[in-house]
């Protein structure tokens, strides 16, 4: 395995080295700080949200299975992404098709993953209906 | 899931056709998901999705989801192209025609705060 394919072996003795004397140069630099710089650098205060209030879609809450809010499409399946919502939906999944990639290749698409849909209408966020359209792909 | 902009999703007056097509849209190509180790590289996608409803009518309803979708079975057809710039790769679906899905439903859907539960006797005109 070469330096460049592995970030540790690349962390040599010099290299510390001269870590260590950056971090120690920026210690020095802020110590050498006047105070109106220094102010500059405080936390600002907290900023106050409302939670809850998002107008984004709100997600189903059960479908978080891989952490992506959905579910592959299929009979009796919920086919919105959305919760509180309704309106026009359209799922499909398992496409058998063909393309060809930038080498000419002949490469097949399509697994049971490879889901598309849309939900178009309204959906309750931030305490109030909306309004939006959005895709699965 | 991604927004789609004025003009991308066109819904044919009866609700039986929908057209959905949607121009360099960022996506991440991650060939093992949902494998936990899979890589995810950055890409581009531009596609074309048709459904066109069948004569299948369909009704799921799910009172402990709280979810019903009435609608119809679909034919669905498909024509994409990807591009990952950081591998140089880019690859293009065969034409539209070429393609068709095993499973597509379009129609109509109610969940959460929007639903009620139909009625037993509805249930029973339903096969």
């Amino acid at each position: 395995m070469s330096c460049t394919d592995d970030v540790r072996s690349c962390y040599t003795r010099r290299s510390f080295l001269s870590t260590t004397l950056g971090i120690a140069s920026a210690g020095a630099v802020s110590l050498l700080l006047s105070n109106d710089v220094a102010a500059d650098n405080a936390l600002p205060d907290a900023k106050l949200r409302a939670y809850n209030g998002d107008t984004d879609p709100f997600p189903i809450p059960w479908l978080d299975k891989n952490g992506s809010h959905n579910q592959p499409a299929g009979p009796q399946m919920e086919p919105s992404h959305i919760y509180h919502f309704k309106g026009q939906v359209a799922r499909c999944a398992g496409f058998v098709g063909m393309g060809t990639d930038n080498r000419g290749n002949r490469i097949a698409f399509g697994t049971r993953t490879t889901d598309y849909g849309f939900m178009q209408g309204e959906y309750f966020a931030g305490r109030t209906p909306q309004a939006g359209a959005f895709t699965h792909i | 899931m991604v927004a789609i902009p004025k003009g991308g999703l066109i819904i044919s007056p009866d609700g039986r056709t929908a057209t959905l097509e949607m121009k360099k849209v960022p996506v991440v190509d991650q060939p093992k998901w949902p494998a936990l180790d899979a890589v995810g590289m950055p890409a581009i996608m531009s596609f074309k999705l048709i459904w066109k409803a069948t004569d299948e009518k369909i009704i799921y309803d799910d009172p402990q989801k709280q979810f019903r979708v009435e609608g119809y079975r679909a034919a669905a057809q498909l024509e994409a192209q990807v591009e990952v710039p950081s591998i140089g790769f880019s690859w293009k679906s065969d034409p539209l025609a070429e393609s068709n899905a095993n499973f597509a439903i379009l129609g109509d859907e109610v969940n959460g705060r929007y639903y009620n539960p139909m009625k037993q006797s509805n249930y029973l005109n339903v096969s």
